[in-house]
């Protein structure tokens, strides 16, 4: 029983609900978001993983007669403290914290998906039993737990993928599970069961495309977290182990040689951590926009 | 409402008690352990089962269970390994200075939080709110390592003003309350600033959708003011979900002082967990993971509690 | 007689985007009287809302108000805004619809009484309080002095209500201006609350502008009516004159769309509310009017005063209300209960309300409070049947739907064509189920919001088991052609049609599976009065042509006396009465059956020179029903 012209008025205080013509502004606006998120996150990819074909100079080679030299024309961001050459290190340092991050968001949001649309259908007993488990796996901060784990044994890459994945699940689960079951009660949910539709079609057919939305934004965002949360491990040295660079490693020894001021060790290192997070979160805020109509 | 307490007091307590379990099978039942970090890589098999016996670690896990929950209870938690002083009281100094540093960063960001997310709820879509939000965004994406380091270049190494790490300046005979604040500015610059981020973000969004709802539209009828209506009416019920945000934020806290600490050398419990997980100290490790763990859930319990002496709505039922 | 407000041409604009103002309100006239009733009416989309925001000025900044809004000699439209804020609450008082989003839930309701009669007379707060005390006990609140500290989700809806009154009564003010008060409260409270207004405005000497979508609602009390359609006035004046007839098409419709007893057929009106950018210059109803001619369209007609009332139509003069009294055979009572196979059975069923765990030791240890939703209810459903089950909110009659339709577990039998549900093997349940379907009370949210239509509407159809896409594509068009809609919709996703037209999808959906019952759950509840004429005549014809029996949930009396061949009546969970349609209608045997019929205005027999009988002249449905 609404009209758009008399919604638009309940609001007081100047803020005018959004007509047809205004959403349509603000699609543009906000598509600027997505995009800038694309082209930022296709520039660190192609960055990451172009770059040591397009760069050739070599991460591990040591120069030392050049140690701890500012950007010059050889080494456009300087070079470490044993003469390595820090523009081919911060391309390495990319291409290991993508290749651990992106597959570590995938199998947190595989698992996160399966373990929260469990809960939301099964019988409620088993959902109360299943949460009291994810409350109390969640009482212990996912970095705390990976410090620790890290710390017992050198991982690998592959390692790591897992210890990341099998950590950050449980923050994914609880959104999944609790946006499951304020949809499984919905009339239409009730309707597709009246003409025979079973709990695995509901979940497949509907809930699932109705959680797209929220799913898909919540991959992105996870993007991030998993670069930060990879990142701050090879910060503490507990992440991403030698010969393999990242760029928290790189941040790490720049901090060790502070007193020296080598800007050039810092600076590069922590801008790509921070525009890769912005990337991923940039296109999440955008895809957030555009879904946010059509729920 | 007596009610609603016990039922979620026991539900934490069971929490808590999964917690306790699995931190028990983090600790002890993993491979490895302490013996060759304590008795060098070169260390004879005899050697490491003697101490292995003498740590208590070499019978069979269902007893070191019981015994661990015996210990708990009791209060005992163990010596340290590396450092050979009671545990608790090692806790107990570190934790100090990590209060020191939280109390300080989350005064400091609920201040600006609440005045950035009261403009950007009320100028929601006009470009104050719009300068906010990319601004929150670009907070949220900074990480704290990275920031304390520049902090610390710049402000430590390049101008000199404020000191580069630590508590104190080791170089002084009597360190007074001033050489403390100095050495906490940076550290609670850096958790403070970024933690407006995402607490201006959930408070602004809050002020917004209070000020959609039907009850502004009526206190305005009234003929209140604008202004009114936003500090009387908006502010109230716009905070409440701030309350809860704060506990819930208690495991991110502990988190990030992992790595606040270890930039700047900071004496606290994080700065404790990373050096203990280098050297495999076990007992420090379990202590700190489990009060880490502890504090969450009561950091909930007490979240939820609040929330519901605060609305009304939850008091009656 | 002294007149408190006066509009004067009022006509607002609003911004949309960064495109041209659109007009809301269209150069509108109109009067409250001291001590009176005005009744301002009209459909969602017609502006009456933006009228009433529009005299307090709580509009939008960038609003464009023209005219005068005289307030006992005060142009409101002049003032500045500190000078309305005095206004606002002093001597104008608001009462809104839903008072449980519109009183802050946080805030005791003392204070919030008390707030507005310290802010416009600066008393102390012992005083504030004690007028609110006051208040409260002047609205009919039980016990004042207790209640002054209770929050507003303490109340039941209509208390909420009398308290949002006694709110806007704080200052005395000259004027009430009530936006659809009653809309979503219970037939007997809504009634409460209207005797309640018109005492109060007869105590006080306190004009009211009461801002309706349903017309029945004011019958007994308005004193002037002022009818309103995409933010014109179509037709004004004293209330007595206009119900007992009606000039103009539009208002005419409106009444005629309200389904009295014994009447054959509702007059429905076709189309949709015209786009605010594409109105015709002339007479904006006029693309849905059966009596329009080409002038119609091109000029609109100047107020023609020449009858009780006063009304903007061209034609009006010409149709003549003596000529219309061609009396609708009312439906020949049935003498006997037309012998009709059992195509449903209920016996004995009670359902327990589902609450959640209150602790979790008892969660644990799987106890649940128990009550009692329903208890011991016992009906039987004839093929080609509609019965009909009413009651209040709490009464379980939507409860009951879910039990029969097998959504929720039960006790007793549900027995469809001679078999239990019970007694079924697992395996003949879906099958079973698709025989009973379901038309819930939202339409959109009975829909996956991101299916297309046409999917969605084959969705049974291929769980059914119909493989061949071509076959659910034919079958798709079959049924939008059987609820009157174009196969155009079939790529259209459920937001972008009207919620008219939504329910009717809603309806191909339930018939896809060909089953013998439908359970309408309030299934026009969310409608216009014109729209809930449109489908409940659809679901008529529906009946007829496959011999569908229906269960018709309905709070609204109305509804269920135009539809139902037996009427079953639910209070707190029990079925207080049942039996054949007229008998309940005109001679309940049960007290709460007669409270409930006697609140319905609605319930007038056929009258003469009534506006139901113009229905004939109305095109598509209006064809009168072989009886």
């Amino acid at each position: 029983m609404s009209n758009s012209l008399a919604t638009a008025i309940t609001a007081p205080g100047g803020a005018l609900r959004r007509s047809a013509a205004e959403r349509a502004a603000m699609w543009l606006g906000d598509r600027g978001t997505l995009v800038t998120g694309l082209v930022l996150a296709v520039l660190i990819l192609g960055f990451s993983l172009l770059g040591p074909y397009l760069y050739t100079a070599s991460p591990y080679a040591i120069h030392g007669h050049h140690a701890l030299q500012g950007p010059s024309a050889t080494f456009p961001l300087g070079t470490d403290q044993i003469g390595r050459n820090e523009l081919a290190r911060l391309i390495a340092g990319g291409y290991a914290t993508l290749i651990v991050s992106i597959p570590a968001a995938i199998l947190t949001f595989g698992l996160g998906i399966v373990y929260g649309l469990a809960a939301a259908l099964s019988p409620s007993w088993i959902d109360k039993v299943l949460m009291r488990v994810l409350d109390a796996i969640l009482a212990l901060p996912g970095l705390v737990v990976l410090i620790f784990f890290s710390a017992l044994f050198q991982p690998g890459n592959f390692e790591l993928i897992l210890l990341l994945g099998l950590t950050s699940w449980p923050g994914l689960a609880r959104i999944v599970r609790n946006e499951a079951i304020a949809q499984r009660n919905r009339d239409f949910i009730l309707a597709t069961r009246q003409f025979g539709g079973g709990t695995w079609y509901v979940a497949r057919v509907h809930i699932l495309r109705v959680m797209a939305p929220i799913l898909v934004v919540n991959a992105t965002f996870l993007v991030g977290d998993m670069v930060l949360a990879l990142s701050g491990l090879s910060f503490l040295g507990l992440g991403v182990q030698p010969p393999y660079t990242s760029w928290g490693g790189l941040l790490q020894t720049g901090l060790n040689l502070i007193a020296l001021d080598p800007w050039w060790m810092i600076l590069p290192a922590g801008l790509m951590i921070f525009l890769s997070i912005m990337a991923a979160n940039l296109i999440g805020q955008g895809l957030l926009a555009r879904f946010g109509a059509a729920r | 409402m007596l009610r609603m307490i016990v039922n979620r007091l026991l539900t934490a307590l069971l929490s808590l008690a999964i917690l306790i379990t699995i931190v028990f099978f983090m600790t002890h039942a993993t491979p490895g352990g302490p013996a060759y970090s304590i008795l060098g890589q070169k260390a004879t098999p005899a050697a490491v089962h003697e101490l292995n016996v003498r740590l208590g670690l070499a019978a069979p896990l269902w007893k070191q269970y019981v015994i661990w929950w015996w210990h708990l209870l009791q209060g005992r938690l163990g010596y340290s390994y590396l450092l050979n002083r009671p545990v608790t009281q090692l806790v107990g100094d570190y934790m100090m200075n990590t209060l020191a540093l939280y109390i300080g960063a989350i005064l400091l960001a609920l201040i600006l939080s609440i005045g950035l997310g009261l403009l950007q709820g009320v100028t929601y879509e006009r470009w104050p709110a719009r300068v906010i939000g990319a601004l929150q965004l670009s907070l949220y994406a900074l990480p704290t390592f990275f920031v304390g380091t520049m902090f610390i270049l710049y402000f430590g190494v390049k101008w000199g003003v404020l000191p580069t790490g630590g508590i104190t300046n080791l170089r002084l005979e009597n360190p007074g309350l001033p050489d403390y604040a100095r050495h906490l500015i940076l550290p609670v610059l850096t958790v403070g600033l970024l933690g407006v981020a995402g607490l201006s973000r959930y408070f602004g969004t809050s002020v917004h959708e209070e000020l959609g709802k039907d009850y502004v539209r009526t206190a305005l009828a009234k003929g209140l003011t604008f202004r009114a209506v936003l500090f009387k009416h908006v502010l109230r019920n716009a905070l409440r979900p701030l309350v809860t945000i704060l506990g819930l934020s208690f495991p991110g806290i502990f988190a990030g002082s992992v790595l606040v600490e270890t930039v700047f050398n900071y004496p606290g419990l994080g700065y404790l967990l990373w050096r203990s997980a280098l050297s495999q100290d076990y007992p420090v490790i379990s202590a700190i993971v489990l009060l880490i763990g502890a504090l969450t859930v009561i950091g909930n319990l007490l979240a939820d509690l609040v929330n519901g002496l605060l609305d009304p709505r939850e008091r009656f039922e | 007689m002294s007149t408190v407000l006066s509009l004067e041409h009022l006509s607002v604009a609003l911004k949309r985007g960064r495109g041209r103002p659109i007009s809301v309100l269209d150069d509108i006239s109109l009067t409250v009287n001291a001590g009176e009733m005005t009744a301002l009416v009209g459909e969602s989309g017609s502006g009456k809302t933006i009228a009433s925001l529009g005299v307090i000025r709580l509009l939008p900044r960038s609003a464009e108000i023209t005219g005068k809004v005289m307030l006992a000699g005060t142009d409101l439209a002049a003032l500045t805004e500190s000078q309305m804020r005095k206004v606002r609450g002093r001597d104008i008082g608001m009462v809104f619809q839903n008072p449980l989003s519109a009183l802050n839930p946080t805030t005791r309701v003392g204070n919030q009484i008390a707030e507005v009669y310290r802010l416009h007379t600066g008393e102390s707060d012992r005083a504030a309080r004690a007028r609110a005390r006051e208040l409260l006990g002047e609205v009919g609140i039980p016990d004042p002095a207790e209640r002054l500290d209770d929050y507003p989700h303490q109340f039941s809806g209509g208390m909420r209500q009398r308290v949002m009154i006694a709110m806007a009564l704080a200052c005395s003010p000259k004027l009430l201006i009530a936006d659809e008060p009653t809309t979503g409260l219970d037939l007997l409270v809504a009634r409460q609350i209207l005797t309640l207004l018109s005492r109060l405005r007869r105590e006080h000497s306190m004009g009211v502008l009461f801002i309706t979508h349903d017309l029945s609602i004011v019958e007994e009390h308005a004193d002037q009516v002022h009818v309103l359609y995409a933010g014109k006035s179509v037709e004004w004046g004293g209330a007595r004159s206009f119900f007992a007839q009606p000039r103009h098409p539009y208002s005419q419709a409106l009444l005629g769309a309200v389904p009295r007893l014994g009447q054959a057929r509702l007059a429905s009106i076709p189309g949709n509310l015209p786009d605010p950018e594409s109105r015709p210059p002339g007479c904006r109803f006029a693309p849905r009017c059966a009596f329009r001619e080409p002038a119609c369209e091109t000029a609109y007609p100047a107020p023609d005063t020449t009858g009780g009332t006063i009304f903007a139509c061209r034609r009006a003069r010409e149709i003549n209300p003596a000529a219309l009294l061609d009396a609708v055979t009312p439906e020949a009572a049935p003498a006997a209960p037309v012998n009709r196979a059992t195509a449903l059975e209920v016996t004995a069923l009670g359902v327990d309300y589902e609450r959640t765990a209150t602790s979790f030791i008892q969660g644990v240890l799987g106890r649940k409070d128990k009550m009692r939703a329903l208890e011991d209810i016992s009906f039987t459903l004839g093929q080609g049947e509609c019965l009909g089950i009413v009651g209040q909110s709490g009464s379980g009659k939507s409860t009951l739907g879910r039990a029969v339709l097998q959504m929720i577990p039960y006790q007793g039998h549900v027995i469809l064509n001679g078999e239990a549900f019970d007694a079924m093997p697992r395996a003949q349940r879906k099958p079973a189920r698709r025989r009973i379907q379901v038309v819930f009370q939202d339409p959109k949210e009975s829909m996956n919001p991101r299916m297309r239509i046409g999917d969605i509407i084959a969705e049974p159809l291929k769980l059914a088991g119909i493989r061949s896409k071509r076959a659910r594509v034919d079958q798709t068009v079959a049924l939008l052609d059987r609820v009157g809609l174009s196969d155009r919709m079939i790529n259209l996703f459920p937001g972008s049609v009207s919620g008219g037209q939504a329910q009717r999808i809603a309806i191909a959906r339930a018939l896809a599976t060909n089953p013998g019952i439908i359970v309408l759950d309030e299934p026009t509840s969310s409608l216009d009065v014109s729209t809930q004429a449109l489908l409940l005549n659809l679901l008529k014809d529906l009946a007829r042509q496959d011999g569908l029996s229906y269960i018709l949930i309905s709070h609204d009396i109305a509804a269920v006396s135009y539809m139902a061949d037996r009427i079953a009546v639910l209070n707190g969970g029990r079925m207080v009465e049942f039996g054949a349609a007229q008998e309940v209608l005109t001679s309940p045997r049960n007290a709460y059956t007669r409270e409930l019929i006697a609140a319905s205005p609605h319930f007038r027999t056929n009258q003469p020179g009534g506006a139901l009988d113009i229905m004939e002249f109305l095109p598509s449905t209006a064809q009168p029903s072989a009886v």
